[in-house]
């Protein structure tokens, strides 16, 4: 962030704040995460402070032991992972100078992110050290040695908020799926907090129901090492509903993190289609600047080295009889003249006869079915238009919703030019569009063109009589302040997972002791090593999976609602990238899932 | 018939100090016999009691348990052949606690794949004979010492295993929970004829026995049958201990042993 480059460079300060908010998230959420594995750490210990308690330690003592070993704990982990951290930042830079399509990110080095680093983490470490001493209860020093014990909680289920959750959560995916642009704000927050309260029900009530009628079949329950893993479930939930509740809320933070990102990049990889020129200029009829514009343009694409075709059209505005308003007219064979270098093809009119341009992919079905039959009012021609050019040609800024293309005979009768409500607006205008096929690499031609434009649009009123668009210039704009978000989303969503699967982790850590005594009568009493395994299994994968399960299944409806409200806004699919996002998403967890399993399954063998 | 032999049997733990916990001991249990093995705090008494349940293997001789080997068994073999013929009951218990009592009891013939007719039907009979009835819904952390030492019986009886062991299944309890306890265990020993193999260092909880056994420092010291009266053969057995040094009677004849 402290980048210089970054800083003074091109991207908006929406990146910026972007990046602020996401660090901001980041550092919180891993205060917290610190925080809660420094105390499942501490509980997994309580034998050993109970040790040092009995041999007459005071509480005092204690208290400074553990602060101190936090801190130096802390201020290890912190060096080594400044340390690791700039010694991937080249790799790192690599990978933002590739999303962001830069020249060059040096390497640099300055103390702000140090200083950063250190301090942040540092006083997180003091905080917790403090807080994890004086936050946990005086225990008695015989709870102490018992150590952390599970076997404390007697929950009880109430049958009606069992339903009340698996109610609020259908509620929740109803009004999910019925939202449109109208109820967005209002169904939104109720979704929201219709699923929270649905999802938080669910782990505390609805499971211990489901167990329980599950339990209360002998003959589904009483079967092989089934009793036992649902025993064990019913005993987990149990304990842990509260963290089960938080981990799914947090993953499918995660979820909806990625596949919004994957949404934008959707957009941003639709841009293609929605502009398919490279650079347009526009300009008036009688625009002082156009010969050198357009030779200095040329120019920069010769010294680029890019091939270009470039196609002049000349419109003229007309006032249709049909609509009585402005109408924007191509002829025949300019228009050709561009379709030949898309490679689309061509337009074959006969006089009278009209076509409508498509000014975006959704208006060709809708002009498709629109027959008109129109009289160009200032030089009485008479155009049958019935026809709409099947592919988008230019991309909407540049045209008018109300463009026709005529036959070359009828465009030569437009003599007489267009007197519209006011004088001071231009009868036509030349329109010279170069078709690129490399059009990512314009981004630096005509700049300085693009400057007097893009100042002019901060004026009141646009009074340059030309007007250029740089579809890469444009993109290398959305693409590096979207991809941006990507790549700081992407890392929010990984921290995220990651500390989902890690809350389990921890709590599987603090219960390893009782896990192992209870492994150990197992296996006294003769469980087969394949038995093991899937008495593991089936206690894991519930732990694992079940959060992932629900909050893949709340994202996707907030994706189905998501989907629905773009259709309306801009054209665009998003399922394919969805799909991608969550399957690489289900991946890491499940590799995730084995590691953690290995390392579980060695723990109770070694027993 | 000897259900149970001992022959030659030494377990030393290598280590950077080796160890040396069984050595040369022999003996057999009948079929129906309710055997108690005596000892001294690190006589040896679990390591033989983990020997036999084969969750340790002997360094050299061999244990035979109802004309099995287990030490030609791989593990898969093992772990069914503790499931079918060992039944076990622990000084602490080891009920699994998110079981209910009646589960815990019918866990090994879950493992095992039983029917679920079977299950309630031996359920019953057990819950029945052991007075189990009143509790079986129960969560074991809501059940008192005796109940639980009493589950854990049921669950070792369960799928009428060949062999019984208990590791000092009273150390837990207090004197009227271990009577009922050591009853309980006697008579089934006489009703099922069920083979029992004790490991304690309680005077009257080996009292129950038909023999006691006597190890000192892994190897055999001593054994005695017990007679008519309960009260003289407990006398016997602190005799014994007493001999031992071990002994919980302070006798001078033991300061005079090598």
């Amino acid at each position: 962030m402290f980048h210089p480059e970054i800083e003074n460079g091109f991207l908006g300060n929406v990146s910026i704040v972007g990046m602020i908010i996401a660090e901001i998230i980041l550092v919180l959420f891993s205060w917290f995460f610190i925080f809660y594995s420094v105390k499942a750490f501490l509980e997994a210990r309580s034998k050993e402070f109970a040790i040092l308690l009995h041999l007459g330690m005071e509480r005092k003592q204690l208290s400074k032991l553990i602060f101190l070993e936090t801190l130096l704990l802390g201020t290890v982990s912190i060096v080594v992972g400044i340390l690791f951290g700039y010694a991937f930042s080249r790799f790192f830079f690599m990978i933002v100078r590739e999303i962001l399509i830069l020249e060059e990110l040096p390497l640099y080095f300055s103390w702000e992110p140090f200083l950063l680093t250190i301090t942040v983490y540092l006083s997180a470490f003091i905080l917790i050290s403090i807080l994890s001493v004086y936050v946990t209860p005086e225990k008695n020093l015989i709870d102490l040695f018992k150590g952390y014990s599970e076997v404390n909680g007697n929950h009880q289920y109430s049958i009606p908020r069992a339903i009340i959750g698996m109610v609020c959560i259908a509620i929740g995916y109803i009004l999910a799926l019925l939202t449109s642009r109208m109820t967005m704000y209002s169904f939104g927050i109720a979704v929201i907090i219709l699923i929270t309260i649905g999802t938080y029900l669910f782990f505390s009530d609805t499971t211990h129901f489901i167990l329980d009628r599950i339990r209360s079949k002998k003959h589904l329950y009483w079967k092989k090492y089934r009793m036992l893993s649902v025993a064990e479930q019913s005993m987990i939930m149990k304990s842990n509903s509260k963290m089960f509740f938080v981990v799914t809320m947090v993953t499918a933070l995660a979820f909806l993190c990625v596949g919004l990102l994957a949404t934008l990049s959707s957009y941003t990889s639709q841009y293609d289609k929605m502009n398919p020129l490279g650079l347009i200029y526009k300009g008036h009829t009688d625009n002082p600047y156009e010969y050198s514009h357009i030779t200095s343009i040329m120019r920069e694409l010769e010294e680029k080295g890019l091939s270009y075709h470039m196609a002049s059209l000349e419109v003229r505005k007309q006032t249709s009889s049909y609509t009585r308003y402005e109408v924007e007219v191509f002829s025949e064979s300019d228009i050709n003249n561009l379709l030949f270098s898309y490679g689309y093809p061509f337009v074959r009119l006969e006089q009278g006869e009209g076509m409508f341009i498509p000014y975006s992919e959704e208006s060709i079905n809708q002009l498709n079915d629109i027959n008109v039959e129109t009289v160009l009012i200032e030089n009485n021609v008479n155009i049958t238009i019935d026809k709409v050019y099947p592919k988008v040609i230019f991309p909407s800024s540049i045209i008018s919703l109300n463009s026709i293309i005529v036959s070359d005979e009828d465009f030569r009768l437009l003599k007489n030019p267009y007197h519209g409500a006011s004088s001071d607006v231009e009868p036509g205008y030349h329109l010279f569009a170069f078709d690129i096929p490399q059009w990512i690499e314009t981004k630096d031609v005509g700049l300085s063109i693009a400057y007097r434009v893009s100042q002019e649009y901060l004026k009141e009123e646009y009074r340059l009589p030309f007007y250029f668009e740089n579809a890469g210039l444009n993109f290398s704009f959305l693409l590096s302040t979207y991809s941006l978000f990507t790549l700081v989303g992407l890392l929010v969503a990984a921290v995220f997972l990651l500390a989902a699967g890690s809350f389990i982790y921890f709590k599987l850590h603090t219960s390893l002791e009782l896990e192992k005594k209870k492994f150990d009568v197992l296996k006294r009493m003769g469980l087969t090593d394949q038995e093991l395994k899937r008495l593991i299994n089936a206690y894991l994968v519930p732990q694992f999976f079940i959060p992932l399960g629900v909050a893949l299944l709340h994202s996707l409806f907030a994706f189905v609602a998501l989907q629905n409200l773009l259709k309306h806004i801009a054209n665009i699919s998003i399922v394919k990238e969805l799909v991608l996002a969550f399957v690489f998403l289900v991946i890491i967890e499940v590799i995730y899932f084995y590691l953690i399993r290995w390392r579980y399954i060695t723990h109770v063998r070694d027993s | 018939m000897p259900i149970l032999k001992i022959q030659d049997v030494t377990k030393v733990y290598e280590g950077k100090v080796t160890h040396r916990a069984i050595n040369q001991l022999s003996f057999d249990v009948m079929k129906g016999e309710f055997l108690a093995v005596m000892g001294p705090s690190g006589s040896g008494k679990t390591t033989l009691l983990n020997l036999i349940s084969t969750i340790d293997k002997p360094t050299t001789g061999e244990i035979i348990v109802n004309e099995i080997r287990p030490s030609k068994l791989n593990k898969h073999e093992l772990a069914l052949f503790r499931r079918r013929e060992l039944g076990f009951v622990f000084q602490d218990f080891n009920l699994l606690p998110m079981l209910t009592v009646e589960e815990n009891i019918v866990l090994p013939l879950t493992l095992d794949g039983k029917p679920v007719s079977l299950m309630e039907e031996r359920v019953r009979e057990l819950a029945e004979k052991l007075d189990l009835t009143s509790f079986l819904q129960k969560k074991p952390n809501e059940i008192s010492g005796g109940q639980a030492q009493r589950t854990a019986i049921a669950r070792a009886l369960i799928h009428e295993p060949t062999l019984i062991l208990a590791d000092e299944p009273t150390g837990n309890l207090d004197s009227n929970n271990s009577r009922e306890v050591l009853e309980l265990l006697s008579t089934i020993n006489k009703e099922k004829n069920a083979t029992i193999v004790m490991v304690t260092h309680d005077p009257i909880a080996a009292s129950y026995c038909d023999r006691v056994l006597f190890i000192k420092d892994g190897e055999f010291f001593n054994e005695i049958y017990r007679d008519d009266r309960r009260q003289t053969f407990f006398q016997r057995i602190l005799n014994v201990l007493s001999l031992l040094g071990g002994g919980n009677v302070g006798d001078l004849s033991s300061i005079r042993l090598p």
